[in-house]
């Protein structure tokens, strides 16, 4: 009987999960258009799946080879099903392995659910709680199921009583797995998951490449177009397809600084949200952490509705420090910082409600392409006494030294001062622009206003354009990446290095020596765009270690540095919280017990230096070699510099 | 307040410039001039800039007007009568402008103008302007150190908004591309005076040293010679008693001004 | 003196007080100037070691052996003893006239009418008939009203003086029909006014607008016929030649110093029935407390060195400060955000600013940038609050607004007993 019913059944929920695909799909579609390679990106998914995706979940051992088990068990148990009994193959082989499959999956069931059994915070509880126990359910039936196939059982095996029970439980199980994944249960992950690693908005992060600039936004208002995003169905539709793969495991909520801070946001709450938004409904079903200080159940949206009106308020978009944290640590890749920007575009562009300072910065940006609105024509003046050679003089340099808005700031100005004696310690043959330096744009972009950013972009690239020099430092990590990954979409592509880096060169070629530093213990803070943005993580240690400095570092350190605060102009929109990131770093500093913390960018001194007194020295790495430099009287060689 | 949909108000905006850099910018008070007027129900609100379609008046558009009326003047004009003419035209029911331009000789004397030329009183100083019961408008004006005045005046009238007004909103980007800059051919009157006038950069001004002074009464001189001490570099009291320490705050306090020492009487 | 020694703990508190700015007027007024006789708290009498000498005009203190005849301390004393010694200037028959309308605030000279005064003299001076006329709107102070040296000190030569409760108000309709009756009845050469907010500068707008003329607004120097105004911005400077009527900025010229005047007071003109449309509703009483931050100009801010906050609250009451605070006052919750002080939070103006616990990170320094008076309580004298500061005791700050506020009440008791009233410059 039940042999009998099997294929239909299977076919019965085919269909109904092709429905709920079909919907799903539709949803999506919703989107602005994106540019996909479709066939390539479907081509290219499995590797994606199994190199690029396993390689974030294999972070976490346990859960990595519990998903391994799970899913692969099931993903090949499913293959197998359809064969021996929807197809009825008879094979006692292929009933075999699914026996085995079967089991490998149950397996993965049982550790999913002991981990459900005392779950950490960051996970979505809900439907979530069920999945183990439908997980186990079906891979126990159709274990059975499969025993008299395999032989193993007679054939009659499976009828009357424990025929309804084995019904109830292949109804159960195939509900779940695949009329969820049709039809928005926890399985759904499994199928906007693979299509969304297929159409990922940002293909290059597959096989080891980097991809964090923000995307270019059209700025033509013709025709009542939009900027930014108002309504979900604004978002490309690759983007609401991502949003949907989200596995609810909180990952980005445990690594999230604004979070940990008690600001009002969570990134999975966040990418829940937009999900809600992209099907239409509330969050009343919501099972997970909240944004700190805010209710759940309140929210509520649809694909042509605007977010900021009822389902995520304003605040919990500017609470980001853009900070990628959340981004490098999600394991369905998602991309949330693209989002909360896009978002912010509207906000800023459209609806001119930056919060904070935000508004004065953009007009003073506007106005004297500083933030401070100081007078653009005292750019230099901190160097008055530094006798630094000017391209508009020079014309051509080994070096471009891009000084950024530090300029302005007395503090940054030491660390400025620090890497020009460094330079000409090392005989670097490099120039300044001077007045014609604007800032890079970095801030207008993260508050969202694009078109401040394209205005500061594209006229430091006219400057750039009039002169010669072989490659770009700065000191300051943001403008590093702006130059470095953001300029070429408006036609300035650069080498561009960090000064840790460009220090370590010299070290290694011999142009500069370094005494030893003695002295407390150092550990080191990793600039989120430095480290998460540019994957660099080396260098500077590198040149701590070439000062005989043995680094204490922190638990989080390397990719999973946790931000100063200091970015993506939170410091700015300033939305308050229960405490301030940069405190909570700076405890992540004392736990080292270290005396100074190096760091490699002038905004996070400027925050941990915000920190009341008594804490942990704060030194640029530049201060620090400056410190140790070796007065060469006669360098061995005066080579040219490369 | 029962909304009469009929109440027009008409702010006077001109092109401002950053006082660090001089770039183009909408200016700070004609700004605020908005915000107010943007704040005040039953009004609807129109622009008016005499001069050219320069691209900074965008940003008053994109405090979310759709349109600027540019009254087309070339640079040497007076401006003056051609507001008046369009004022005249259009006969709103209240004109808010900014108390000082941002640029040129900056006297402040267009509002006074205006008024004068249309036979309507001006109010300077505004910082909020609401509906009194019997058909008056209620006006606060700013004083300085942030006392207010409260004034009473009936429409139409020409009111001047105080830089201690509210901020003006943020000015977006979208709107501010969308807004439309309309152009009106209007006949300009040359500025006579204008030829007289000779525009340098800004000297330095000497600062008077107080002690350089000529001091009549004893308190002067002392004041003259505290002044002094106190601008190089501060003094700083270590030792003394929690009570010569206190005293000491409190007569720089008092010669300051900023503590009354006089009963309020 | 009567035989009687009554103590008066005002007087007394300044007489101990050399810092204070009456003290030298309260030692001459005492008697003897140098010699002036000081009773201890016991009753008995005390030399002030301190009162030897004087400061002279440079600021450098100097011991007078001349026994008090020294004219600098004398030039303390009112009336007479300044008649005798600065010439008098008369005008008999003037030709022409400059009017000034000075703001006298609250009935007082202010310096920047002095200065305005100062440049109506150097313009006067061409010609020695002409005369320098202040046309005063509203009641004088009583030590103006009592005793015409004030004016006569700042130079005026003739005084028209309207006066009496409709004049005391915000009447400008009625005070331009009367500027408009004295110029049709003086034709002035120049009408001067100080350039301030909602006085001068809206004095010296509504006559030019009426006159037709083009004022010099926010004008800083007047030389050979020409004067130069600050144009837009404060980035450029603006000369031309000088106009009737200007309004000039404070210490455009300096005040006159070495001449004392008539103050004659003359005959008012006939005033046309004038109809106000500007009624004046009176002020609004703020509370200090809720002056905006950007506007206040006395701000007593708290930071991290703040343990007593019921204290510091009624520091900011007895003292009529608004309340300011530093991010870490505000992050503690002690303090209500709007009340952040720097960076993220107000950029503040004030005249004075007290730094009660607040270290001066660069962040909270960069919003007291525009203050002109800096003064910090800290226990920490290394600490960068006290570098920006221009007076900073060091202290634990509980203490030192105790006997603050201790101070201060036992300043305004003892006047307000009196009745007595004294202005502060
Ligand atoms: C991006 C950014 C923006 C910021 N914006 C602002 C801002 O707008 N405003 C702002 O204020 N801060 C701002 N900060 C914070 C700023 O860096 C400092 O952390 C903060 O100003 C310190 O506050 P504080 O002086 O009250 O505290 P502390 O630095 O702890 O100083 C307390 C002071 O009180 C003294 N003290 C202690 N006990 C006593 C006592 N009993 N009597 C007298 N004195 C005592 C100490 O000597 C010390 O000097 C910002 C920081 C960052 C990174
Ligand atoms: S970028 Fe950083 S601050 Fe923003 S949501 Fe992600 S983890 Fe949180
Ligand atoms: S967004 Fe990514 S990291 Fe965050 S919960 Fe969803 S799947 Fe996990």
């Amino acid at each position: 009987m039940l042999n009998a019913a099997l294929p239909w059944l299977l076919a019965g929920f085919l269909i109904v999960l092709g429905a709920g695909a079909v919907r799903r799909i539709s949803l999506w579609r919703a989107g602005r258009p994106a540019p996909v390679d479709l066939i390539a990106g479907l081509m290219a998914m499995p590797r994606r799946y199994l190199v690029d995706l396993h390689h974030v979940v294999d972070r976490d051992k346990a859960m990595s080879n519990t998903h391994v088990a799970t899913a692969g068990g099931f993903v090949a148990s499913m293959a197998l099903i359809l064969l021996v009994h929807g197809f009825g193959v008879d094979n006692v082989w292929l009933a075999r392995a699914l026996l085995l499959t079967t089991v490998v999956m149950f397996a993965g069931a049982v550790l999913v659910f002991r981990r459900r059994l005392n779950p950490p915070s960051r996970l979505s509880k809900g439907p979530w709680m069920r999945l183990p126990k439908s997980l186990l359910v079906f891979a126990a039936t159709f274990f059975i199921v499969t025993l008299p196939a395999a032989g193993i059982l007679p054939d009659g095996f499976g009828s009357g009583i424990l025929a309804f029970v084995l019904l109830a439980g292949i109804v159960a199980g195939l509900g779940e797995m695949l009329l969820g994944m049709g039809w928005a249960g926890p399985m759904k992950h499994a199928f906007a998951g693979a299509l969304h690693l297929a159409f990922h908005r940002r293909p290059e992060r597959f096989g080891g490449g980097r991809s964090t600039g923000l995307k270019l936004l059209d700025l033509d208002t013709a025709g009542d177009k939009t900027l930014g995003v108002a309504k979900p169905a604004d978002f490309t539709w690759n983007q609401l397809l991502g949003f949907d793969a989200c596995v609810q495991c909180g990952r980005c909520e445990a690594m999230c600084p604004a979070f940990a801070a008690g600001q009002p946001l969570n990134p999975k709450k966040l990418i829940q949200d937009m999900v809600v938004g992209l099907a239409g409904g509330t969050d009343a079903n919501y099972a997970g952490s909240p944004y700190p200080g805010k209710e759940v159940g309140k929210a509520k949206g649809s694909a042509i509705e605007v977010i900021t009106e009822g389902l995520v308020s304003q605040e919990t978009l500017w609470a980001c420090t853009t900070c990628r944290a959340c981004v490098e640590e999600c394991p369905m890749m998602i991309e949330h910082v693209d989002a909360i920007v896009d978002m912010r575009r509207f906000l800023t562009l459209e609806k001119g409600t930056t919060p904070g300072k935000g508004s004065e910065t953009l007009q003073n940006l506007i106005a004297t392409d500083n933030p401070h609105g100081n007078d653009p024509a005292s750019r230099t003046y901190w160097a008055a006494d530094q006798n630094l050679p000017v391209m508009a003089d020079v014309k051509e340099a080994d070096v471009l030294f891009w000084v950024s808005d530090g300029a302005f700031d007395m503090r940054s100005q030491r660390i400025l001062r620090a890497f020009v004696k460094i330079m000409k310690t090392a005989k670097v043959n490099f120039a300044v622009l001077g007045d014609e330096e604007r800032d890079c744009g970095d801030l207008a972009r993260r508050l969202g206003d694009d078109a401040t950013f394209q205005s500061l972009a594209r006229r430091n690239i006219e400057v750039l354009k009039k002169y010669r020099f072989k490659r770009i430092v700065t000191t300051d990590p943001h403008a590093f990446h702006v130059l470095k990954n953001e300029y070429p979409d408006l036609g300035g592509s650069y080498e561009v290095l960090h000064h840790t880096r460009f220090i370590n060169e010299l070290v290694e070629q011999g142009r500069l020596q370094l005494n030893a530093r003695t002295g407390g213990t150092v550990t080191y803070h990793d600039p989120c765009y430095l480290g998460r943005y540019n994957g660099e993580y080396d260098a500077p240690r590198a040149v701590l270690n070439a000062m005989g400095i043995q680094l204490a570092e922190m638990e989080r350190s390397g990719f999973r540095s946790r931000c100063c605060g200091g970015g993506g102009g939170a410091p700015i929109t300033d939305i308050p919280g229960e405490r301030r990131i940069a405190d909570m770093r700076m405890d992540d500093i004392r736990a080292t017990g270290a005396e100074v913390v190096a760091v490699g960018c002038q905004q996070c001194t400027a925050m941990l230096e915000g920190v009341v007194e008594p804490r942990p020295e704060v030194q640029d790495i530049a201060e620090m070699v400056a410190a140790q430099l070796v007065d060469v009287a006669e360098p061995a060689t005066a080579r040219e510099v490369a | 307040m029962s909304l009469d949909k009929s109440l027009k108000v008409r702010v006077l905006v001109s092109v401002g410039q950053h006082p660090k850099s001089g770039r183009e910018r909408r200016a700070d008070q004609d700004s605020r001039a908005l915000e107010l007027a943007l704040g005040m129900p039953g009004f609807s609100v129109g622009l008016l800039h005499a001069g050219s379609e320069s691209p900074a008046l965008r940003e008053y558009l994109g405090m979310g007007v759709k349109a600027i009326d540019v009254l087309k003047q070339p640079s040497s004009a007076d401006v003056v009568p051609a507001l008046v003419q369009a004022l005249r035209n259009d006969s709103p029911d209240l004109v808010l402008c900014g108390t000082r331009a941002e640029t040129g000789e900056a006297s402040g004397m267009t509002p006074y103008r205006v008024a004068n030329a249309l036979g309507w009183p001006l109010v300077p100083a505004v910082v909020s302007i609401s509906r009194g019961s019997d058909g008056t408008y209620e006006v606060l004006q700013a004083l300085p150190r942030g006392q207010r005045r409260l004034l009473k005046v009936r429409t139409p009238f020409v009111a001047t908004v105080d830089p201690a007004a509210a901020e003006a909103r943020q000015s977006a980007f979208g709107p501010a591309q969308r807004g439309q800059l309309q152009a009106v051919a209007v006949a300009s009157v040359a500025d006579p005076a204008a030829n007289d006038l000779e525009f340098s950069p800004a000297r330095k001004r000497p600062k008077r040293i107080a002690a350089a002074r000529k001091a009549t009464t004893a308190a002067e001189r002392f004041k003259a010679a505290t002044v002094k001490s106190a601008s190089k570099g501060g003094q700083v009291l270590v030792k003394e008693t929690a009570a010569e320490k206190a005293s000491a705050i409190l007569n720089l306090l008092v010669a300051e001004g900023v503590i009354a020492v006089d009963s309020p009487s | 003196m009567s035989s009687i020694i009554r103590k008066d703990p005002r007087k007394n508190w300044i007489l101990r007080n050399r810092l204070h700015p009456l003290h030298q007027q309260m030692l001459v007024a005492e008697g003897a100037g140098n010699n002036a006789v000081v009773r201890g708290p016991s009753g008995l009498i005390r030399k002030n070691p301190h009162n030897i000498g004087f400061i002279g005009p440079n600021g450098i203190k100097r011991i007078d052996r001349l026994g008090g005849s020294g004219t600098v301390v004398a030039a303390g004393q009112r009336g007479e003893a300044v008649d005798t010694r600065l010439p008098l200037v008369q005008i008999s028959n003037p030709e022409s006239w400059i009017v000034v309308v000075p703001d006298l605030a609250g009935g007082r000279l202010t310096s920047h009418d002095r200065d305005v005064l100062g440049q109506a003299r150097q313009l006067a001076a061409a010609n020695p008939a002409c005369a320098v006329v202040a046309l005063v709107f509203g009641d004088l102070s009583e030590n103006l009203a009592d005793d015409s040296n004030g004016l006569a000190l700042a130079g005026v030569d003739r005084l028209l003086h309207f006066s009496g409760d409709d004049w005391n108000g915000y009447c400008p309709e009625q005070e331009l029909a009367a500027m408009l009756a004295v110029h049709r009845q003086l034709l002035p050469q120049h009408w001067l006014f100080p350039d301030t907010h909602l006085s001068g500068n809206d004095r010296a707008l509504r006559l030019a607008t009426r006159l037709e003329e083009r004022p010099a607004m926010h004008a800083w120097q007047i030389r050979d016929g020409r004067v130069t105004c600050r144009a837009g911005s404060e980035r450029n400077d603006v000369t031309r030649s000088l106009p009737k009527v200007v309004a000039l900025l404070a210490e455009c010229a300096m005040p006159v110093d070495d001449s004392r005047h008539e103050v004659l007071p003359m005959a008012l003109p006939e005033l046309p029935g004038v109809l106000a449309r500007i009624q004046d509703a009176g002020a609004v009483a703020v509370d200090p407390n809720q002056i905006a931050m950007a506007e206040a100009g006395f701000i007593l801010s708290a930071g991290n060195g703040i343990h007593d906050w019921e204290q510091f609250h009624e520091a900011a009451r007895v003292l009529g400060a608004t309340e300011g605070a530093s991010r870490v006052a505000v992050d503690d919750g002690f303090m209500p955000r709007f009340r952040q002080v720097g960076a993220t939070g107000t950029w503040v103006t004030a005249r004075v600013y007290v730094a009660v616990g607040i270290s001066g990170a660069v962040q909270h320094l960069q919003g007291i940038g525009a203050c002109e008076k800096v003064i910090a309580i800290n226990t920490d004298a290394g600490c960068d609050m006290v570098k920006r500061a221009d007076l900073s005791v060091i202290g634990d700050s509980q203490e030192i607004l105790a006997a603050l506020i201790e101070q201060v009440k036992a300043l305004r008791q003892p006047a307000a007993s009196e009745g007595g009233r004294h202005h502060v410059a």
